[in-house]
């Protein structure tokens, strides 16, 4: 563990605020915060947060910091932010082993959203010379009409322990290549991860002779998070965290008139169809669903399945479900680490509670693993008798709900029925049942796959659901427009004055 | 008995410093971390938000619970 922090720059006791390489700010009334390995249950480090008075200074050098950046041209920033890639190919292996450290996911997931940072600084450099506007005929004689993005601003980037650095990179990357600055509030489950970036951030503007465009205020949601999303300097908010907040955050922005983007809870379903390759249905479920211990908000919750191969699909999930190999993320051949807090293994066993109350039955699972840390759990399915209230909610852990249908009606009917719109899948070989899946009347949800599991999104792909998942989209496609403000421009290059419409106001 | 709790605890507190609180109040219906993430709000606001008729009974209930 020590080489890791050493080669990631992670004292014992790390500063929380930061506009540059040289723009470190401590406040000694600044509380710490304790970097709890969720593995062990032991310190890593300690971090002291931000305070009103580091996070001004922060959020002055991220304000001034946006004038330079957004009068540099787009295709330069681009090259700035292939540095950023560079310097995180060059630092994966810590990074990645930081991640498991700091959070529990298993390593290969850990190095794999290192590898999605990477992913999308690639696809940024690309973007900056593409940021295209449109140009329209104008109706005016003489005229021409058209529209310009341009840079928004410093952006207030709020992100949750379960990515800790993919989900800032998908906006920092991105928000970089269309010219603006941003300032990072990390979970204060995992300052370190943040820590790290910074590091590296700084060396990139070290080298450019930058500052204040990537910039963190580390801090309690209720302290640094409410100064954020109430910051008027902060035209916009990018939240990724529970619906509950998503609606506190979207609140106080729109207040300010501000803009958000919005990445909330999910409560992704797999329907399999009677048609369905079985055996390849059961791989991504058990992916999905065990996946960095059901903490993604992609992750599997529910599974739709056709009575007829209910019985024979149930079985092979449960079979798989016990070759799960649980305990230290870090550790080859490990397939699920801990939660993230006690809080969190506290929260699945109450809603394992509830779901037998509502008449579930657990088939598998339902335990902590003691033996094995405080934070272990098993991962758990329970078949429900129906969709039943505990499953419209999303419990951030391994439980996944079977339940049954009749016809692709009833199974859509189901899908949607649940608040949350995130991510969905079906499992088919029949081209009609995709397609009516894929359809106006099939799935709600931002992201639908075909024969494909609800996680593990690529990069280039915009990001994000509808209904309580809050409707923003993070990296990929046109996603970056979020990014930027739309100007449309008219300029007349004749002698005369039409107006539009073909008012006539003053001879 | 010590009072260990109170309507003015930060839930980010809450759930860090008594984590046993979150299985106790999510059995009654009240949930003070989503998608893992302690919400920003004192105890008491969120009782508010979730129209909970007589908050300080539910603290009362909670530090004997905690005890």
């Amino acid at each position: 563990m020590k080489e890791i922090l050493e080669k990631l720059q992670i004292k014992d006791v790390n500063v929380g605020a930061c506009a540059g390489p040289d723009d470190w700010y401590e406040d000694p009334a600044g509380e710490e915060i304790v970097s709890i390995n969720p593995t062990t249950g032991e310190p890593i480090a300690k971090v002291i947060q931000a305070t009103e008075k580091t996070y001004e200074q922060v959020l002055h050098l991220a304000v001034e910091g946006f004038k330079t950046w957004r009068m540099m041209p787009a295709p330069k920033r681009g090259l700035i932010v292939r540095d950023l890639g560079e310097a995180l190919r060059e630092n994966k292996e810590p990074l990645g082993d930081l991640v498991t450290l700091e959070m529990g996911k298993i390593r290969a997931e850990g190095h794999g959203e290192v590898q999605e940072m990477i992913d999308i600084c690639d696809f940024a450099i690309g973007l900056s010379r593409q940021l295209y506007g449109l140009s329209m005929h104008s109706e005016r004689p003489g005229h021409r009409m058209y529209e310009q993005w341009h840079p928004l601003g410093a952006i207030g980037v709020i992100t949750a322990f379960n990515f800790p650095v993919a989900v800032w990179a998908w906006n920092a990357a991105i928000a970089a290549a269309c010219g603006d600055t941003t300032v990072w509030k990390p979970s204060s489950e995992t300052p370190l991860t943040a820590i790290a970036i910074q590091h590296i951030a700084n060396q990139v503007m070290a080298d450019h002779g930058l500052k204040g465009i990537f910039n963190i205020t580390i801090g309690r949601g209720a302290v640094v998070g409410e100064h954020m999303i109430n910051d008027s300097r902060l035209p916009l908010i990018s939240f990724t965290g529970s619906t509950r907040m998503g609606r506190r955050v979207s609140e106080a922005v729109a207040r300010r008139f501000g803009r958000t983007i919005l990445e909330l809870g999910g409560n992704n379903a797999v329907i399999v169809a009677e048609d369905a390759d079985l055996e390849m249905a059961m791989r991504t479920i058990l992916f999905g669903a065990v996946g960095t211990a059901g903490q993604r908000c992609t992750s599997t919750r529910r599974i739709i399945m056709h009575k007829s191969i209910a019985s024979e699909l149930s079985e092979r999930i449960v079979n798989a479900y016990k070759q799960v190999t649980t305990g230290d993320p870090i550790e080859e051949g490990t397939l699920m680490g801990p939660l993230v807090t006690k809080g969190a293994v506290e929260d699945m066993l109450a809603a394992l509670e509830k779901a037998k109350e509502q008449g579930g039955e657990v088939l598998c699972g339902g335990n902590r693993l003691f033996d094995l840390g405080e934070q272990f759990v098993e991962p758990t399915i329970v078949k429900m008798p129906k969709q039943t209230e505990i499953v419209h909610i999303e419990t951030f852990a391994p439980i996944l709900y079977f339940m049954e249908y009749e016809d692709i009606e009833e199974a859509i009917q189901l899908h949607n029925e649940v608040p949350q719109g995130l991510s969905s899948a079906v499992f088919t070989t029949n081209l009609l049942t995709a397609e009516k899946f894929l359809s106006h009347e099939g799935s709600d949800c931002g992201i639908a796959n075909v024969n494909i599991g609800t996680s593990g999104a690529e990069i280039g792909g915009a990001f994000g659901g509808e209904k309580e998942t809050g409707g923003g989209r993070e990296s990929g496609s046109d996603a970056w427009k979020g990014y930027m403000r739309r100007q449309t421009n008219t300029i007349n290059w004749s002698k005369e004055l039409p107006l539009a419409q073909g008012i006539k106001f003053v001879d | 008995m010590e009072p260990k709790v109170t309507l003015d605890i930060p839930i980010e507190d809450l759930v860090l410093k008594f984590p046993e609180s979150v299985g106790f109040l999510t059995r009654k219906g009240i949930r003070c971390i989503r998608c893992g993430e302690p919400l920003w709000c004192t105890l008491g606001e969120l009782l508010e938000e979730d129209n909970i008729p007589d908050p300080q009974n539910i603290v009362d209930e909670l530090n004997e619970f905690l005890c």
